[in-house]
């Protein structure tokens, strides 16, 4: 994404900030809505629309877990591995999903490119456990290994990603 | 059983309380108005002292008090940060909130930021919780429209502002001065402390930050007057608390209950449908995952501050979660630990390096290659941990671990010697 | 490197406290580290660094038990209180030590014996004094893949970092750079550049001092030396006027490394060392290094003893005069000293200068107003900075305004050139001539200030006798302003104390033919400004001696050539810009038959039958001492280890740039710059390979366009003194109304275009 299209984002959010540097995660989740996840090229987009060196946006954007540096698959599912999913199966739920796409039982994206399974840590669902999370949109649970089969054939039949942070 | 619902109003009437003209008919707003109307801001001040209402977010220090201690004279404005990070295992009462009552909690930010003289409010919400930002997006733009944000609100003179920033996956943007840090556009590191973020939180500024739960009540306080709260619960847990349950019962949920009425055996049972049939409660972590875990010895604890502490543990966030006779103690503080490990920011040596030591030690006692001197391993790694760090990430990572040690002590050395099942079976059960 | 804070013991308004049941004392919001530190317990650290700003409590290594308050506390973040009460060797404590160590060393490779911090390192001397009793780790060390260059002066080993943050808060918060990062989170956390980028900048060398382990080490020195083979010698840095106290490390006779000193002076450069002054020392075995004494007629150049060139020399400076000295920038007071009295003894009527500015008329005014030494810069509210480019030439003053510019103070600049730090603040560019309106605009901002001070540029103030008028006089008018003057010359204002005057009669004469012999000492005047001019007048002079550490220039022509030590290997003073008398002290011995200057001129003057009574750098010094009311006072000792001021005004002398002139030519004005890795010796330095850099004329993208030299990729510069050519780069940034060109780079000749007085000039600019 270019610094001009990332300024069309965050100028108008500017003055709701004491410090520029505020507008830094608005900056990269706007940028990671267009492949994805961030490049070289985005950080340096981002820097330049925030007024701040590549590397310090590379440090930034390391420290949190859905900031992604590397290609992700077009839909990205994440499932919750925290205690209370735990007890209530989400290591099936992870191994079903993962064996299913083919991919090592912690996780990984598909070659086609359409999907990454990932762990995530306690989604906030917990009343609702064994739960997962499909790109940004809500989270879903209880997960049953039949819901997660549906659920796969519902997001190839519908690829395009949700991931507008807005 | 004893339930009310204060900050979940929404439960009570029929309507959707995420629309704003629905929550001016239930009665929302009124707290806002009284204040701009008959009260100065020291008043809205005193009544939060006088209500004993505790933070929500874990730490239960009391609200008023926190608010006092920003300083009156700061040539720098004053800000409201609002903590939805939620983030804390087993704790899921804050998204309820911000999906179903989205104003009350707008309401109470406004009614903080007037007694403390700001005018701006920040609401930092985790990045998992884009659902929910979206509700309080539409609420906040409502709001603004219906004059309930912005200058001159409600007619009044007072000014305010609230901005919605989303976290973007990181469990130490919640520890407040993490929050700060990544707020400000850094890596979510804590702060040292002090200074407090009283004296010098967002930008530098005087800065009251407050959980999502603790704010919501401030409208109710407010309309309703101090006395009339703090005639709930007990003398030093006032109010009503929300619990959040998961885990091994039939009916995992929130619910808010009256502090002090209720025992957890009466959660557990009553409230939540109990437990499979032929199984039984084995254990708990009451306050969120970073808390002492609780025993069958403990279930009579009733649900309160004070309780907790006597029962050897605090009540935290209320995130409950429970386990039942089927779960396995020592698995479950791997799984801890590995979620610590994940979530240290890196910043504080013990635990940084620590955390990655216990989930090493445990994940080898769980695997079937423990020794039996890695118990006493274990207690000296925490024994390094413990109270020598920046923030409570540590200490939280310390105590289920260190009290499952000691209260199960019998299930670790069973896995030393035969290793730990190597999973939970899908366990379909009451939704 | 100290990891403490200096304490004044001695300051009004003592705290007491109590330490391990002493009762001690120190002034109001010392930490205790420091506070112990300055009592003699050391409560070992690793992240705090007060250089750095404020402690960060992240090692947790510094715990110490206080009472009455719950737990451990981090002693780098606790101020000393009325009667605290401290204990830092209870059980509690030393376990708290113990742990934390142990937690360190975890995943610390334990590869000590190839280190190349291995012997210096505080990972292994806390290790060693409050370390693990044991170690319990069984697990795999974490894995980072293995140790790369983070650039050609840096190399990083990830596995030994331990995460103090040290070296990232440095270039994030005191060079402010922004390129070195910690990325990721906890225990993958790592120091990283962009993607692997190189980690550039001008101070980038401070992290390996910073560092305590071995995860940031020296490229240019690994693996050259073991700690048992070194041996480490304190003295001042010769690269710039600044005067940074730095360390010498010789290895196998010769200096191998040089470092920051590990007790900074903190009136001069704090600690910090620009990447020249700390990897500019391979020049010293540069391949052009004169390391034989060299006697040179029509027929041949022969290699010969030094007895036997000294003889020369003293033959030809023996023969009727008059005779003319001519000093470099770099040459010390002492060697100024034996110049001026070889002069007044046996060549008596030889002219001395030096190639430096001098004691430029127009800075009287200037140089009277209060002085400031550098960490006035830290407390000033307001850096007014008048011409020059600290940044590139008095390269550690660019730290201490970022310092005072974060601490809340503001920055005005003004002058012919954009530079680093202009975007700080305000910045008014304007064209050579008229600095007067840039001081005018700084006026206001001024008289708001209540400890303004003033940096000003020596050489670009020398020629604009307005505006120095106009800033003495706003000095002059403003309580509390101070001033401080950004030198030209490395030793300038110590040749200039000794009353050395510039050059303009030294070269008038030349040209005359009426010189019989020159002795250039540390000189190169056909490098320097007015090289034209120089080349010219060199050619009408009988013979030259060169007393010279490299070769090139003058070495290559002169009938006698003395090889002489560089700053790096011998004694001496520097005076530094804030007029800081300062000792070199040799880090290694000169190779080959190369002798330091003050040895040589001794001998010299032996030859001469006018041997002086002293002998060592020492008596010469305090034969100056004696002699010249500006060094009244001062000595070896007194000056010590951290320097000492200079209380007198030099003697006024004639011979400095005359400014107020217009600039000589058509064209465009010039606009001269200097690039810190620009010079003959960051050029020499092997080690500065990858840094480097050339001469270039910029023109801003109006200038270009106007005169048809957009695509241009070369560019011919005349001036009525001389011409050069150059690759041209058009910045859009750059203003207009002037051309910018390098000085300094060997081999451009931009110095043609000058004349030796450096007073403006104009340039007609072509495509070449
Ligand atoms: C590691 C860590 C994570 C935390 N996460 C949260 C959180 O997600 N939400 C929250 O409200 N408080 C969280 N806290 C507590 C906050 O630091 C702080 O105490 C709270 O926001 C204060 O608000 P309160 O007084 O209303 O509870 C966390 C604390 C720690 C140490
Ligand atoms: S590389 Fe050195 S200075 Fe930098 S964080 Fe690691 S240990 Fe500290
Ligand atoms: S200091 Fe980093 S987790 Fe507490």
């Amino acid at each position: 994404m270019t610094a001009d299209e990332i300024r069309g984002h965050i100028d108008p959010i500017r003055d709701q900030f004491a410090e520029g540097r505020s507008l830094i995660l608005p900056a990269l989740k706007f940028a990671q809505t267009e492949k994805g996840y961030l490049d070289g090229a985005d950080l340096e987009a981002v820097g330049e629309a925030v007024g701040l060196t590549t590397a310090y946006v590379e440090s930034v954007a390391t420290f949190y877990d859905r900031l992604y540096l590397q290609p992700t698959g077009r839909r990205v599912i994440s499932v919750c591995i925290n205690l209370s999913c735990m007890l209530r199966g989400c290591d099936e739920l992870l191994s079903h999903l993962t064996g299913r796409l083919g991919l090592p039982s912690d996780g990984g994206s598909t070659d086609d490119g359409a999907f990454t399974v990932q762990q995530a840590q306690c989604l906030g669902y917990c009343d609702r456990a064994p739960c997962l999370q499909v790109d940004v949109g809500e989270t879903q649970g209880p997960m049953s290994l039949d819901d997660a089969d549906a659920l796969i054939e519902a997001l190839r039949a519908a690829p395009t990603p949700d991931r507008l942070w807005r | 059983m004893p339930q009310r619902h204060i900050v979940y109003l929404h439960r009570e009437h029929p309507g959707d309380m995420a629309q704003l003209p629905e929550y001016v008919k239930a009665g929302g707003y009124n707290g806002l108005m009284k204040a701009l109307a008959d009260m100065e801001p020291d008043d809205v001040l005193y009544q939060l002292h006088r209500s004993g209402v505790r933070g929500r977010g874990g730490a239960g220090f009391p609200m008023g008090r926190k608010a006092s201690f920003l300083p009156k004279d700061s040539p720098r404005p004053a800000y409201v940060v609002c903590n939805a990070d939620e983030s804390e295992p087993g704790t899921f009462k804050d998204r309820e909130i911000m999906e179903f009552n989205p104003f009350q909690l707008l309401e109470g930010i406004v009614l903080a930021g007037y007694a403390i003289g700001s005018n701006h409010g920040y609401i930092y919400i985790r990045g998992e919780y884009e659902h929910q930002a979206r509700v309080l997006d539409r609420a906040i733009a409502q709001a603004y429209e219906g004059g309930y944000l912005g200058s001159g609100l409600l007619r009044s003179r007072f000014d305010f502002d609230i901005t919605l920033y989303r976290g973007a996956g990181a469990y130490i943007c919640g520890e407040e001065t993490g929050l700060l840090d990544s707020l400000e556009g850094k890596r979510g590191q804590p702060r040292l402390k002090p200074p407090f973020p009283a004296v010098a939180g967002l930008y530098a500024s005087p800065t009251l930050i407050n959980n999502v739960e603790t704010l919501t009540t401030v409208p109710v306080i407010v309309a309703k007057g101090a006395d009339w709260y703090a005639t709930l619960g007990t003398e030093k847990s006032t109010g009503t608390k929300v619990f959040s349950v998961s885990g091994h019962v039939m009916k995992p949920g929130n619910y808010e209950i009256v502090m002090g009425d209720t025992s957890l055996r009466e959660l557990l049972y009553d409230i939540c449908g109990g437990f499979r049939p032929g199984h039984d409660f084995k254990a708990c972590w009451i306050g969120g995952s970073s808390v002492p875990v609780l025993t069958a010895e403990h279930v009579d604890t009733r649900l309160d501050y004070e309780s907790c502490e006597t029962a050897g543990t605090y009540l935290g966030s209320a995130g409950c979660i429970v386990m039942d006779d089927s779960g396995c103690i020592v698995r479950s503080s791997l799984r801890l630990a590995h979620f610590y490990r994940h979530e240290s920011c890196g910043k504080c040596t013990p635990c940084r390096e620590g955390t990655m030591w216990m989930e090493k030690v445990l994940q080898r006692i769980v695997d079937g290659e423990g020794r039996m001197e890695d118990l006493e391993l274990l207690e000296s790694i925490m024994g390094r941990i413990s109270g020598r760090v920046l923030c409570a990430l540590a200490d939280g990572a310390v105590a289920p671990i260190e009290s499952a040690l000691r209260l199960f002590r019998d299930d670790f050395v069973h896995a030393v010697e035969h290793g730990s099942p190597a999973r939970e079976p899908m366990a379909p059960m009451g939704a | 490197m100290s990891d403490y804070a200096p304490v004044n013991l001695s300051a009004p308004d003592q705290i007491e406290f109590e330490l391990n049941r002493r009762r001690l004392a120190a002034p109001a919001g010392t930490m205790l580290v420091d506070a112990a530190y300055a009592h003699g317990v050391e409560v070992p650290v690793f992240c705090y660094e007060p250089r750095l700003g404020g402690p960060i409590g992240a090692c947790r290594m510094c715990l110490v038990h206080v009472e009455g308050m719950r737990g451990l506390q981090t002693a780098c973040s606790t101020q000393v209180q009325p009667d605290m009460v401290v204990r830092s060797d209870t059980d509690e404590v030393r376990d708290a030590h113990d742990g934390v160590l142990e937690l360190l060393l975890a995943n610390h490779p334990l590869d000590c014996p190839v280190c190349d911090k291995g012997g210096e390192c505080p990972l292994q001397d806390r290790t060693f004094k409050f370390g693990p009793g044991k170690t319990q780790f069984v697990e795999h060390k974490r894995h980072f893949p293995k140790p790369l260059d983070l650039s050609s002066l840096i190399a990083l080993d990830r596995e030994r970092c331990i995460t103090c943050f040290r070296c990232v808060r440095f270039s994030q918060e005191v060079a402010e750079d922004g390129h070195l990062i910690m990325r990721e989170r906890g225990g993958d956390s790592e120091i990283a550049t962009f993607t692997g980028d190189h980690y550039t900048g001008r101070f980038t060398g401070n992290v390996i001092d910073l560092c305590p382990v071995g995860a940031l080490t020296s490229v240019p020195y690994r693996f050259v030396a073991r700690p048992w083979d070194i041996k480490n010698t304190p003295s001042v840095c010769g690269h710039c006027p600044v005067g940074c106290n730095l360390e010498l490390t010789e290895h196998e006779g010769h200096v191998a490394r040089v470092t920051g000193r590990p007790n900074p002076n903190y009136s001069v450069e704090e600690g910090w060392l620009c990447d020249k002054a700390r990897f500019a020392y391979p020049e010293d075995r540069a391949p052009d290094r004169v390391r034989q004494p060299l006697i040179r007629d029509a027929a041949a150049t022969r290699e010969v003893a030094i007895e036997e060139a000294v003889e020369a020399a003293a033959l030809l400076l023996g023969r009727d005069g008059p005779h003319a000295f001519l000093l470099g920038p770099g040459a010390t007071v002492e060697e100024g000293f034996l110049a001026q009295e070889l002069a007044s003894g046996p060549c008596r009527g030889a002219l001395v200068a030096q190639l430096g500015l001098g004691d430029a008329p127009a800075l009287a005014g200037l140089r009277a107003a209060p002085a400031a030494q550098l960490d006035d810069i830290d407390r000033a509210d307001l850096v007014v900075l008048v011409g020059g480019d600290p940044a590139n030439q008095q390269p550690v003053v660019e730290l201490r305004i970022r310092k005072a510019v974060r601490g809340g103070g503001r920055l005005v600049s003004a002058g012919p050139r954009r530079h680093p730090l202009s975007g700080l603040g305000p910045s008014y560019i304007t064209p050579p001539g008229r600095l007067l309106d840039g001081v005018r605009a700084a006026g206001p901002a001024f008289r708001a200030a209540r400890r303004p001070l003033v940096l000003w540029d020596e050489a670009d103030l020398a020629h604009e006798p307005a505006a120095a008028a106009e800033l003495a006089g706003l000095l002059g008018a403003t309580r509390g302003a101070r001033q401080l003057e950004l030198g030209a010359d490395v030793n300038g204002a110590g040749l200039s104390a000794l009353g050395i005057p510039g050059a303009a009669d030294l070269v008038a004469a030349l040209e005359q033919g009426t010189i019989t012999t020159l002795l250039t000492i540390h000189a190169q005047p056909a490098e320097s400004a007015g090289a034209a001019r120089w080349a010219e007048a060199l050619g009408r002079v009988g013979a030259v001696v060169a007393l010279a550490s490299h070769g090139g220039g003058i070495a290559d022509s002169a009938a006698v050539v003395l090889p002489a030590a560089t700053h790096r290997e011998q004694e001496g003073v520097y005076v530094s810009m804030a007029k800081r008398a300062q000792r070199l002290r040799p880090g290694a011995a000169p190779p080959g038959g190369a002798a330091p200057g003050w040895e040589l001129l001794i001998a010299l003057a032996h030859r001469l039958g006018a041997a002086p009574a002293y002998r060592s750098p020492a008596a010469t010094f305090a034969a100056a001492a004696a002699a010249r009311p500006a060094l009244a006072g001062l000595s070896y000792d007194v000056i010590g280890e951290l320097g000492a001021l200079l209380h007198a005004a030099p003697p006024a002398t004639t011979n400095g740039a005359v400014g107020g002139g217009g600039a000589d030519g058509t064209g465009l004005p010039l606009v001269t710059t200097l690039r810190i890795f620009g010079d003959a010796a960051a050029h020499r330095s092997d080690a500065l390979s990858g840094v480097r850099q050339g001469a270039e004329v910029v023109l801003g993208a109006g200038e270009a366009e106007r005169r048809g030299l957009a695509g241009a990729a070369q560019v011919r510069l005349q001036s009525p003194h001389g011409a050069c050519t150059l690759p041209l780069r058009v910045d859009p940034r750059c203003p207009d109304g002037a051309v910018h060109a390098t000085l300094g780079v060997p081999g451009a000749g931009v110095e043609r275009l000058l004349a030796v007085d450096r007073s403006p000039v104009r340039v007609e600019v072509t495509a070449a």
